[in-house]
């Protein structure tokens, strides 16, 4: 308390704003965990509750773990190693991210099922035909990979930057003490890449858990399952919201390990000079053993459904009306590029608050606006719209008072599913810059201070500047998110608004997925080219 | 270069910001002035291409201007129902009975009467209050693959259950609405304890875990996985008519069977409207309900998804016609809302995922 | 007294014992002084309670007649004209060394600034390293230009944590030198924090040697051996009283 008396200011006053707006919508979730439980509770507890969260760990679990043995092996190898190919796959390596993990399970059903591909080509090319049992990707297993190819890149990435220029003396001198390279990589890469492998693996998990579109589609029955059975099923939302309340409670469990496991970590520049770690070439078979692997990974993240979704966009060209395409592509842009922009800048001002106090308590507060992210996006809908209602209320006086005949302001303009999107991906953008702040410590900020500039003066001359590579990768994964964003955009929209990905659901939740190729073929193009960009800039910033 | 760049970012916000204010309260201001007489505001599940064409047209011939937003029939239900009196909801369009019956429920539609209405739309596709019309229907069928299953050996939705038909049957996930809403239909027909053992019997033959979705099924029975498959007739009539050769194929060597022809009668489900309770503009939503279901809309709405017209005065198109007549269930659509949380309460109880 | 420090306490969140406790000293004007005492003793914290990076819990600060603390008053860091050298320097990397020293110039023309900043340079003898990014220097250059960096806005006290523990040993030997030099021909008073008894020595007018948070001693570098002889002898005579019942 004394030392946030200390740095009283706007900033503090703005953060703390911040994070209460962000949580209060939560909070309409929250207290869904307080209200009696009704004979849905009951039945859900004793008929499929159990299954559903064996399945949800299963899920999760298993998730994290291959995307951590695949991001983190591949951070290394580029953080460590020169190969064929290696400065492509740097940055190639994140483009899994640009596919929507829902249109990732539509495609590989697409090219595994009876009439894909895969068994159209062994059946009529080879005569051969298979147990179709043997190309079913709609099971558990099936659903890990899809969430694995296209997720990896949140670890691969953060793991890959933290390696690259953090790690070179400690992995050099493991070098010098004669350690080979796999004992180098367990016994030391792999713990000092701990922070960075719990960020990335705590974003997939969280995205695992809130994702409905994979699991719906493939017959799984998850824990999100149970939140939408008993809503839509059932038509008993408040037993929804309190299974929704209940997930939360188990993120924030997440979390709170995540804090522990963090523990007192201390990974600011020690000193301003950032040496970057020394490649070993490899040659031979090996390099192409190093670039295979990598070269597998994207096309099976990357290359493969893109083809395929090429393909189907070929085969149904023209069936399907695209005058407005253009208009889209434009809704998706700007609503993206504005919600990053803004995430960006609170988690900018919610992470320097977050920097400055020291109690044990108000440390935790930043960390309840990531709640957002754990949360089924359906569920977070009627949150925000509930809290927009309620805000309309209070403002109807005015509305009237300046001549408006209606008294749904807020609640019906593009503000309701901009806030939404910002409650809903506040993590992800808060994680790029809470790591940034990491990085830079706190010195630079006090030599600027004893320097005599003001709090605003240094963050705009000292903190900004500093954190233009964090800055930069959150407003991208952010970008990208809202881009393939689903749940939240189709149900919070205002009239007539239509983006490439409620596009593309529209078919797909058709069975149309042929059609809903071209709308998912330009989000992917257009996250693919923002991380071609946001490369290109970091490359720029590095030299 | 460095702080000039920073402080435009944060100028870009703040003027991004200003002007989508200003944005958002000049659309409000426009769709105000618009009440008084010139919109229509429809939230919608139904979101097939087709709609927004008719939607046009109707733009052209009244002069009305339909604003829409598309979203799932229960998020927009909740929606409509967070929104309250001052919603701008005018019409809410679903593609099931059991969602028009909950939205009726909620108390967020009202009872409209229309002498156009009562003549397109025959009396047991609305509901019994006049609070929602029917627009299309699709029945739910057993499809069949032609080598390995003769149709004689086919009779009704209740001897798949039977054991004869173990490790053969295909069907998707309890979660899909058509599933619920079929059940609900023999909860109603058969009684809640014969139906729950039909559920588990169906689970006992299931010739695999539910997944995927109707068109899946179709493609199992090509596969070899099954032999009968029960879904809608709209996918089947998709499929023959899909841009992939393969599809096409797949379909081909299907057969469609309407069940309980001599006893029940096929399930039918429909996807209707009604209008919003505080709708602002309720003469315009008449309007378009009446629009949609004149025999001009008709022919389009309907046939464009291979769905049966609810209009009596339109045929459906040749290739419906071509799967010969059939019987529908004779029930209140209401009853398929009315069952609708039972009938998922049993599927959890006999494990049907 | 320039600088005077009164009964100050301070305790960081979340520990039971006070990182200082009543703690006070009186600085003249253009005095050096050095604090000496062990890891954990609460010398930095004297640091960055003079700063304002940190809030005392009581007592009083006061340079030159302005209070920067007291029951009413907390002045922020930007307002105390204190300079400080970092540990880690903490030069911004994303500015050149020029960048770097006129950072803190304020309320001059910019040909003034560039003035002062040559001097600076001139006066930690890196004329020719104006254009360069600190990642290209070597240790002891960046810390000369984090000396020049904090006198450049001439600040009433200059505070140095433990200006020598990144250099090697040579380097320490020479830019204590320098930094005397540095300190004394600028005139300004200067509290730095050091484990080394050698830095302080050579360095400080006087010394302040703390220990568990409170004063040990205080005084000349002359006199602060005297007691330390003093404490040697009692301590080696308790180790030979000792001696014979750990043989047994």
């Amino acid at each position: 308390m004394q030392r946030r008396l200390a740095n009283f200011n706007i900033w503090t006053v703005g953060a703390v704003v911040i994070i209460m707006m962000l949580f209060l919508p939560n909070l309409t979730i929250v207290t869904g965990l307080f209200t009696p439980s009704n004979d849905n509770w009951e039945h859900m507890k004793e008929f499929v509750l159990q299954q559903f969260v064996i399945n949800s760990l299963i899920l999760t679990l298993a998730t994290a773990t291959a995307t951590i043995l695949i991001g983190l092996s591949l951070a290394w190898l580029i953080a460590q190693y020169d190969f064929p190919f290696r400065r492509f796959l740097k940055w190639a390596l994140i483009l899994p991210l640009s596919i929507p993990p829902f249109i990732g399970a539509y495609t590989y059903h697409g090219i595994l099922n009876f009439t894909g591909a895969v068994q159209t080509t062994l059946r009529d090319g080879f005569g051969m035909e298979l147990d179709p049992a043997y190309f079913d990707i709609m099971n558990l297993p099936g659903a890990i990979f899809i969430y694995t190819m296209f997720l990896y890149p949140y670890v691969y990435t953060i793991t890959q930057v933290y390696l690259s220029e953090q790690s070179a003396s400690l992995i050099e001198s493991t070098r010098l003490l004669g350690k080979g390279p796999w004992r180098t990589f367990f016994q030391v890469v792999l713990p000092i890449s701990r922070i960075s492998i719990i960020a990335g693996a705590s974003l997939v998990v969280l995205e695992v858990l809130n994702d409905y579109g994979v699991v719906k589609y493939y017959g799984i029955q998850t824990f999100t399952t149970a939140i939408f059975q008993s809503w839509f099923g059932l038509g008993d939302l408040d037993t929804s919201i309190k299974l929704a309340a209940s997930l939360m409670g188990f993120v924030i469990i997440i979390l709170l390990i995540e804090k522990l496991l963090r523990g007192r970590r201390q990974y600011s520049y020690f000193s301003t000079k950032v040496r970057p770690l020394q490649l070993i070439s490899l040659s031979g078979w090996k390099g192409f053993a190093a670039a295979g692997y990598g070269m597998l990974i994207l096309s099976l993240g990357f290359f493969i459904p893109v083809i395929q979704l090429i393909d189907w966009t070929v085969l149904t060209f023209g069936t399907i009306p695209m005058e407005e395409f253009m208009r889209y592509v434009q809704n998706s842009v700007f609503v993206a590029a504005l919600s990053a922009t803004l995430i960006v800048v609170f988690a900018l001002i919610v992470g320097n608050f977050a920097r400055m106090v020291q109690g044990k308590y108000t440390k935790l507060l930043p960390k309840l606006t990531v709640l957002g992210y754990s949360i089924p996006g359906a569920v977070i809908a009627v949150a925000v719209v509930t809290a927009f209602v309620a805000l309309d209320g209070y403002l109807a006086p005015l509305y009237l008072a300046i001549g408006l005949e209606t008294t749904l302001v807020l609640s019906v303009s593009i503000v309701l599913l901009l806030s939404a999107y910002i409650i809903r991906f506040f993590a992800i953008g808060y994680n790029s810059i809470e790591t940034g702040y990491d990085k830079i410590g706190t010195n630079f900020r006090d030599a600027s201070r004893l320097l005599g500039a003001g709090p605003t003066k240094t963050f705009f001359k000292v903190d900004v500047p500093m954190m233009k590579g964090a800055i930069i990768s959150g407003f991208i994964l952010v970008f990208i998110d809202v881009l393939k964003e689903i749940p939240l955009t189709l149900i919070l929209r205002p009239f007539n608004f239509d983006t490439l990905s409620t596009k593309a659901f529209q078919y797909a939740s058709d069975e149309k997925i042929m059609e809903a190729s071209q709308a998912s073929l330009l989000i992917v193009g257009i996250s693919a080219l923002a991380i071609v960009i946001f490369y290109k800039i970091l490359e720029k910033e590095m030299d | 270069m460095k702080k000039l760049l920073s402080f435009l970012l944060v100028l870009g916000t703040l003027v991004v910001l200003a002007a989508c204010g200003s944005s958002t309260t000049e659309e409000s201001e426009t769709s105000g002035d618009e009440a008084s007489g010139n919109e229509v505001n429809l939230y919608t599940a139904r979101h097939y291409d087709v709609d927004d064409e008719l939607y046009k047209k109707f733009e052209e011939e009244t002069g009305i201007k339909v604003n829409v937003i598309k979203g799932e029939a229960d998020e927009l239900l909740e929606r409509i129902k967070r929104e309250g009196d001052a919603t701008q909801a005018d019409l809410f369009l679903t593609a099931d009975a059991g969602r028009l019956h909950r939205a009726k429920e909620d108390g967020i539609l009202q009872s409209v009467s229309s002498d156009v209405l009562d003549e397109q739309v025959p009396a047991n596709f609305q509901d019994e209050d006049q609070v929602w019309y029917g627009l299309t229907k699709r029945a739910r069928v057993i499809m069949y693959d032609k080598e390995k299953v003769d149709p004689s050996e086919l009779s009704t939705y209740e001897a798949l259950a039977e054991d004869e038909w173990a490790g053969r049957v295909l069907i998707r996930s309890s979660e899909n609405i058509y599933n619920q809403s079929l059940f609900a239909s023999l909860i109603e027909l058969n009684g809640e304890e014969e139906a729950k053992e039909w559920a588990a019997g169906m689970v006992d033959n299931f010739a695999r875990d539910p997944e995927g979705g109707d068109r899946d099924q179709a493609k199992a029975i090509a596969a070899g996985v099954g032999d009968v498959a029960i879904m809608n007739t709209y996918y089947y009539g998709q499929m023959l008519n899909s841009e992939d050769p393969e599809e096409v194929k797949v379909a081909e060597s299907l057969g469609v069977f309407f069940p309980n022809q001599d006893t029940t009668g096929t399930h039918v489900n429909v996807s209707g409207a009604g209008v919003v309770k505080s709708s602002k503009n309720k003469e315009n939503a008449i309007q378009l309900l009446e629009f949609l279901s004149a025999p001009e809309a008709q022919e389009t709405f309907a046939s464009a998804n291979y769905e049966y017209p609810v209009n009596e005065s339109v045929e459906p198109t040749e290739l419906l016609q071509s799967w010969g007549d059939f019987k529908e269930q004779d029930i209140s659509m209401s009853a398929l809302g009315e069952n609708n949380a039972q009938a998922i309460l049993l599927f959890n109880e006999v494990g049907w995922k | 007294m320039f600088v005077a420090i009164e009964d100050v306490s301070f305790s960081y969140p979340n520990t039971q014992a006070p990182a200082l406790d009543r703690f006070t000293l009186d600085i003249k004007k253009g005095e050096v002084i050095s604090i000496l005492g062990r890891s954990g003793s609460g010398k930095s914290t004297i640091l960055r309670l003079l700063a304002g990076l940190e809030r005392p819990k009581n007592g009083r600060l006061v340079i030159q007649d302005e209070t920067l603390f007291d029951d009413k008053t907390f002045l922020q860091p930007e307002k105390r004209g204190i300079g400080m050298v970092f540990q880690d320097y903490a030069l911004f990397p994303h500015m050149t060394v020029g960048a770097n020293i006129m950072f803190g110039l304020s309320g001059m023309k910019k040909a003034d600034k560039k003035r002062r900043m040559r001097e600076m340079l001139e006066l930690v003898e890196l004329e020719e390293y104006e254009k360069r990014y600190p990642h290209q220097l070597s240790g002891g250059q960046q810390q000369r230009v984090a000396i020049a960096r904090a006198i450049a806005p001439n600040p009433h006290l200059i505070l140095l944590d433990e200006p020598f523990s990144n250099l090697d040993a040579e380097l320490q030997g020479k830019i204590r030198k320098d930094l005397r030099e540095i300190l004394k021909k600028a005139n300004i008073t200067s509290i730095f924090v050091t484990h080394d008894e050698k830095d302080a020595h050579i360095l400080a007018d006087r010394i302040v040697k703390l220990k568990d948070g409170k004063m040990d001693f205080v005084g000349r570098p002359c006199d602060m051996l005297d007691t330390f002889r003093q404490e040697a002898i009692a301590e080696s005579e308790e180790v030979l009283k000792s001696k014979p019942v750990v043989q047994v």
